[in-house]
């Protein structure tokens, strides 16, 4: 390692852990401990263009346990006891109607630095990332659909994750891309694989040779600008580093076949969501976001109406409104389908995947350009939060004191995310 | 150009040589509420939020009404979001009217947008510009003559800035890797296409060759129907026999169709196995018999017409794709294995059967390939005795290879863009002969010619390399040589900009050490030259300053051949930059007019209409096939070229903007021509046509494309064509749509013409307070359908849940376009409301030059612009708006030559 990359890579606070080896003594061994010493697992599953505000939410007259399914949550009926609706709860900020996903985890002023027509903050997921991803070969995972996000709702942005920095955070785009990235096997031999490593630090030592060069004379605005360059690779030499710690052992056997061909819509969500369940049972990454597709899964439900125009079902309803009600209804198939899995995927200590993983599922949009009343479902037992009940708070609740209740009863050591004021107390069990 | 030269050297010049001009901070102006809606504050709101009581904690009477920080602004957002939620003042609370409230509503919501854009403001600043996607390509295909595929990094801009604006292009380590992937690519494509220099191939392809297929195809069907004929009638008769009637009965009420019935022929005593009639597959053979029998109507029919067609000695039909296969529902030609990469020309000896409709005198032609759509279309003229040849020429990629793309194709346009439009023409052609659509265009041969490249035409990224082999068939060279050809690849790739010594050092170790890892000469270069081309120098379009510096003239070239070429200075302006000529003015005037008169411009065109028009929408949703069968995909994409090709006739022609909004002309392909109903014209290109003066084309609202891209593929959008002229003609953009206001669900279910609907939404005084001006805009275009043809009459259909329509709710009704601007002059039907949208063109003019200025520059056209705009309005005025006189404008003026 040369002098320069070794002071590069003090600049970052990364810690690289060596993996947890589940060895057969451990199985007998965890099988004593308590649920709770499993690591903690964060999903955030973005909707893009809300849902139907009359038909999915609940009955805010009837908060607590004891509501009745509404039409759009009743595919999730066999799982009602563990899951939790949370109603009132808003980013202040957001007042466009067709960013479904930009600030979403964030909670952000767009306008909030002069003289910048766009700014961002960090993500709830990769605020998790950031402590979980140290003992995982990849820090977090993000899913993303791609070209179709724009006509999904999502607005601006790679997927639901920004960085530290608030840049946008680039996701993979389709399911075999996502398989690749996670479970495609080296053939390549160890030594070999060394020598592939070192020239990887010798390509990015010649870049960055070439970008000290450039900075020299540039101006701070400019510089700021470059800086992303360093950053992009130093996450790079984090990962190398993670790939040399790793090197030894092999990639997890995924317990799902690689897909083959690109699916569009409910199937490609469906089997994104087996892709995610693979990565967390096999604890590749203990975070995971996904800016799921709606323009197309209208499509392979056969509903012929434009995305945008299915939020304003309120001027025509009916085929609108249809569509509307069939999307939520698909939606919640599909979410039905992940907990499923996630219960019957046991982990070694004999409980199960679901019991240490918290869902998010929602959007920053309701219903038309709506940012009141974020539509926001938690689901799994991961951070220990309040399940099976309609939580309806006061209005303009912030929806980052719902991030920072979720972050913080996984485990991650934050005080405060955007405009946070303070964890909610109904949704503490 | 003459005459351009002049006007350059008249308007004030900047002295660019050693002095740095001081730049003009210009003056923001400040946003500002009128004092008029005092009162209604007071009235209805500093009661609860005031000196006594401040509900809330909020309290709007010390709010100043110049919003001039972020904190006023988020404040005035506050009472702007409660008023139209309607959460303000509460419901029990007097009202504040209507009409005082829409006032309120509209002046405050315009307030705070030009509050946000007062305080975004970058006065001037340009940050570092990354090259976009686009650019990148770009900057490939002139460094090394191949074309990448760069649909897989991450988009570059979001709707509402354009793609060159430095302080939204981002970078990541994901997105440094995905550089490295498709620099190696391109490295790898252009040695394929480097070892295949001056190759000339030619295959030609008689299609009769086609026709023998077809014809024992047929053969086969007409004796499978024979056959399975007899089976049939076999089994009926069998079924008839008294001693099977109860059998027969049970299974007659179990099945929907007789072929479903015939099916269990087994349990039928005496019925006999359709193997003994030949269908002896391996399973599902009585179905087999059930399809050839049911094959006897119109799909033989339609077969058999094929074979007794003329001209099939010689040539062959295009037809419409058959169910079954068997006819030529494309024509296909594959390369053959040892045809390299390169420019490729095909061509194609045609003629139109007699009695051919002209709107069927036209082909599709693309690459075949899993999902690869039509990449162009193309006008067949000739006839069966005198057939006409037309060339296309297209660039064939290695890598393409194995991406599907194995060969190209012709068919008839609009007849396979998806198989609801092909059903949809094959029942439309039944109707009307009971046989199908007949074949009408005739080909006689088509051919793939690979055209050598020229001895001199090596792209400057190679030529750099000159020395090197980028094969492995030659001696290794010497580590010098080797630093010496990186060295000027670098010094190409940079844009003239030097390479350090340690970069250069670094680069042939990079290289020694693959060597040493026992990697192949070639591979290992092609390995570094790929880091060379994720470096940020390559990446990057620095022009480091401490502070504001004019530039030096090495960057002019390099902004002034990313602004009108989308990619790097060619050698000659290079040359103009290093030795300080292109700062001198007329120098740069002149390199302006060689640039835009270079087909390079395209790029400038293309890149710029797209983003400022937002021509993207038209992509967003499909048109449906059976509600317009004319708009297919080659209508679809000759309509959005000739807003590109209007847009390129001014340049050319040194046209006045002012086309933009009337004109006496269209700018069309033959397909249009037929499109928009005008006489005939033949040869594929685009070009000026003149239309009588009561036509309502001519200008950018009467093109199709800008009218399709207002509705939905199914119905017209009153209210996004209205946003898109206020957005876009009039500079008068409405402020983005408001969060949270009330839905109005009273209309539901009713049967309301358009305008009824729309109307209704202006009760509301949120809602009004921008429909009103939005609206009646987009009725004034209600003679244009979902697609811009013309329509006197419209309807509405109610559906029900499934999109079924329901019974009766259906309602007619003539399209009345008459409206007013809001607060403005009235309007009788379009042509009025064209001509008036036409007198501003100034509006125009400024909307058009803020886009130009954020496109060129690279930034936000922020407040402090304005000096800027007025001064290149000005000067423009003085040129008729002419477009080429305001880029020249744009060009020369200050804040393009300042860092």
């Amino acid at each position: 390692m040369t002098s320069s990359r070794r002071q590069f890579l003090r600049s970052s606070t990364s810690l690289i852990a060596l993996p947890f080896l589940e060895s057969l003594g451990f199985r007998r061994f965890a099988s004593a401990a308590t649920v709770a010493s499993r690591p903690k697992r964060l999903v955030f599953l973005g909707l893009g263009w809300g849902l139907t505000t009359e038909t999915w939410f609940p009955d805010n007259q009837k908060p607590g346990a004891d509501y009745p399914l509404p039409l759009g949550l009743e595919p999730l009926a066999r799982h009602k006891a563990d899951f939790s609706v949370l109603q009132g709860l808003t980013h202040r900020f957001v007042n466009a109607g067709h960013q479904g996903s930009t600030f979403w985890l964030t909670g952000a002023n767009q306008f909030a630095v002069p003289g910048k027509s766009f700014h961002n903050t960090i993500s709830a997921d990769q605020v998790a990332a950031a402590q979980f991803g140290r003992e995982t070969r990849f820090t977090s995972l993000q899913l993303d659909c791609g070209t179709y996000a724009g006509n999904s709702g999502h607005g601006p942005g790679l997927s639901v994750a920004w960085d530290a920095s608030g840049k946008p955070v680039a996701g993979q785009k389709n399911p075999v891309e996502a398989f690749h990235r996670l479970f495609s096997s080296e053939d390549t031999p160890i030594e070999k694989r060394k020598t592939l490593l070192r020239q990887r630090h010798s390509v990015l030592d010649t870049v960055l040779e070439d970008a000290h060069d450039l900075r020299r004379g540039l101006g701070n605005d400019d510089n700021a600008k470059l800086e992303e360059y360093f950053e992009g690779i130093r996450d790079i030499e984090i990962r190398l580093g993670k790939d040399e710690q790793w090197l030894e052992i092999p990639r997890p056997k995924p317990s799902m076949p690689a897909p083959k061909s690109v699916l569009a819509g409910y199937k490609e969500i469906e089997l994104m969501y087996d892709i995610l369940v693979a990565a967390l049972q096999t604890d590749s990454t203990r975070v995971i976001g996904y800016r799921q597709p709606v323009d197309t899964l209208l499509t392979s439900l056969d509903i012929k109406v434009f995305p945008h125009d299915m939020s304003h079902y309120h001027s025509t309803m009916g085929e609108k409104l249809d569509a509307s009600q069939r999307r939520d209804t698909a939606n919640s198939e599909l979410l039905a389908g992940l907990i499923d899995k996630l219960k019957a995927s046991k982990e070694p200590d004999g409980s199960s995947l679901f019991d240490h993983t918290t869902i998010a599922f929602g959007t920053n949009t309701r219903t038309e350009h709506n940012g009141d009343n974020c539509p926001t479902l938690l689901a799994g037992h991961g951070a220990g939060l309040k399940m099976g009940h309609n939580i309806v708070l006061p209005k303009g609740t912030p929806l980052c004191n719902a991030w920072l209740t979720l972050l913080q009863g996984s485990g991650v050591q934050v005080e405060r995310h955007g405009d946070s004021t303070g964890p909610i107390k109904e949704l503490l069990a | 150009m003459r005459s351009f030269l002049a006007f350059t050297l008249g308007i004030p010049l900047l002295a660019c040589a050693d002095t740095a001009p001081t730049p003009n901070p210009g003056r923001a102006p400040e946003a500002v509420l009128g004092d008029k809606h005092r009162p209604l504050l007071d009235t209805h709101c500093k009661g609860c939020h005031g000196p006594e009581k401040q509900k809330g904690k909020f309290r709007v009477d010390d709010l100043s009404y110049r919003i001039t920080d972020p904190q006023t602004a988020e404040r005035w957002q506050k009472v702007l979001d409660a008023l139209n939620s309607g959460e303000m003042p509460p419901e029990e609370e007097k009202q504040p009217g209507a009409q005082q409230k829409a006032d309120l509503l509209d002046e405050l919501a315009h307030a705070l947008v030009a509050a946000r854009r007062s305080l975004s403001d970058q006065h001037g600043l340009i940050t570092l510009r990354r090259l976009n996607q686009r650019e990148f390509k770009n900057t490939i295909r002139s460094l090394l003559g191949v074309d990448v595929d760069t649909s897989d990094l991450p988009a570059d801009t979001d709707a509402s800035r354009f793609d060159t604006v430095g302080a939204n292009l981002f970078m990541s380590g994901n997105q440094f890797e995905q550089y490295e992937t498709i620099a190696r690519e391109a490295l790898d494509e252009a040695s394929v296409l480097h070892a295949a220099h001056g190759t000339q191939k030619l295959l030609r392809l008689e299609v009769e060759s086609t026709n023998a297929a077809i014809s024992s195809y047929v053969a086969e069907n007409l004796d499978a129907h024979e056959r399975a004929k007899a089976w049939v009638n076999a089994v009926d008769a069998a079924a008839n026999r008294p001693e099977n009637a109860s059998v027969v009965a049970a299974l007659r009420k179990n099945s929907k169709t007789d072929a479903i019935f015939r099916r269990s022929w087994e349990k039928i005593q005496g019925a006999p196995s359709p193997e003994t009639f030949g269908f002896s597959t391996v399973e599902n053979n009585a179905d087999k018999a059930n399809r050839a029998f049911a094959n006897g109507h119109a799909s033989l029919a339609n077969q058999t017409r094929y074979l007794q067609k003329p001209g099939l000695e010689t040539g062959a039909y295009l037809a419409l794709h058959d169910i079954d296969g068997g006819l030529n529902g494309s024509l296909f030609i594959r390369f053959p294995n040892d045809f390299p990469p390169g420019d490729y020309k095909i061509r194609v000896r045609a003629g139109l059967a007699p009695g051919a409709a002209p709107e069927r005198r036209f082909i599709d032609f693309g690459f075949k390939g899993r999902s690869r759509p039509t990449t162009s279309v193309h006008e067949v003229t000739g006839t069966l005795e005198n057939p006409g040849i037309f060339e296309i020429p297209f660039h064939r990629n290695w890598k393409h290879r194995d991406q599907n793309a194995y060969g190209v194709y012709i068919r008839e346009k609009g007849t396979a863009d998806s198989f609801e439009q092909l059903n949809f023409k094959r029942e439309q052609g039944r109707k009307l002969n009971g046989i199908g659509p007949e074949p009408v265009i005739w080909v006689d041969w088509i051919e793939i010619e690979r055209v050598p490249e020229s001895e001199e035409a090596v792209p400057p990224g190679l030529r750099a390399l000159t020395g090197i082999p980028l094969d492995d068939k030659h001696a290794v060279p010497k580590p010098e040589v080797l630093r010496t050809g990186f060295q000027r690849f670098a010094l190409e790739a940079f844009r003239g900009a030097p390479p350090s010594d340690r970069y250069l050092d670094r680069l042939l170790a990079h290289y020694q050490e693959a060597r040493a890892q026992g990697t192949r000469h070639s591979v290992a270069l092609r390995e570094t030259l790929a880091v060379v081309l994720a470096s940020p120098k390559f990446l990057y379009r620095a022009e480091p300053a401490e502070t504001r510096r004019p530039l030096r003239g090495l960057e002019m070239a390099t902004r002034l051949s990313f602004f009108l070429w989308g990619e790097p200075p060619d050698t000659a302006l290079r040359t103009l930059g290093e030795n300080g000529d292109l700062l001198v003015p007329q120098s740069l005037a002149r390199e302006t007019d060689r640039l835009l008169d270079d087909p390079r411009s395209k790029e400038f065109v293309r890149a710029f209409t797209r983003q400022w028009l937002n021509l993207d929408r038209l992509d967003f949703f499909q048109f449906n096939p059976t509600l317009y069968p004319r708009f297919d995909y080659g209508a679809k994409l000759s309509a959005k070229n000739e807003v590109y090709e209007s847009v390129a006739l001014l340049l050319r022609e040194n046209g006045s903007i002012r086309n933009l909004l009337k004109a006496d002309y269209v700018v069309v392909n033959p397909v249009l021509a037929d499109y928009y109903g005008l006489p005939a014209i033949h040869g594929d290109q685009f070009r000026k046509v003149p239309i009588p003066p009561e036509s309502p084309r001519g200008g950018l609202l009467g093109m199709a494309a800008i009218l399709a891209m207002g509705s939905n593929g199914e119905h017209t959008s009153p209210v996004e064509r209205g946003a898109w002229i206020l957005r876009k003609v009039l500079n008068d953009p409405p402020p983005p749509a408001p969060a949270n206001v009330p839905a109005l669900t009273r209309l539901a279910g009713k049967v309301l013409t358009t305008k009824e609907r729309v109307m209704a939404h202006q009760e509301n005084p949120q809602c009004a307070s921008c429909h009103r001006k939005i609206d009646p805009l987009g009725f004034a275009l209600e003679n244009f359908d979902a697609v811009g043809l013309w329509r006197t009459q419209d309807s509405y259909q109610a559906t029900d849940d499934q999109g079924k329509p329901i019974p009766k709710a259906v309602k007619t009704w003539d399209i009345d376009p008459s409206g007013a601007f809001h607060r403005g002059p009235e309007f009788r039907d379009f042509p009025e409301m064209r001509s008036l949208v036409a007198a501003k063109d100034e509006a125009f003019a400024r909307g058009m030059i803020s886009a130009l200025i954020e496109f060129g520059l690279g930034r936000p056209c922020g407040f402090s612009d304005e000096p800027l705009v007025d001064s290149l309005l000005l000067q423009a005025r003085a040129k008729n708006l002419s477009l080429r006189a305001t880029l020249h404008a744009l060009i020369q003026s200050e804040p393009f030559h300042m860092k």
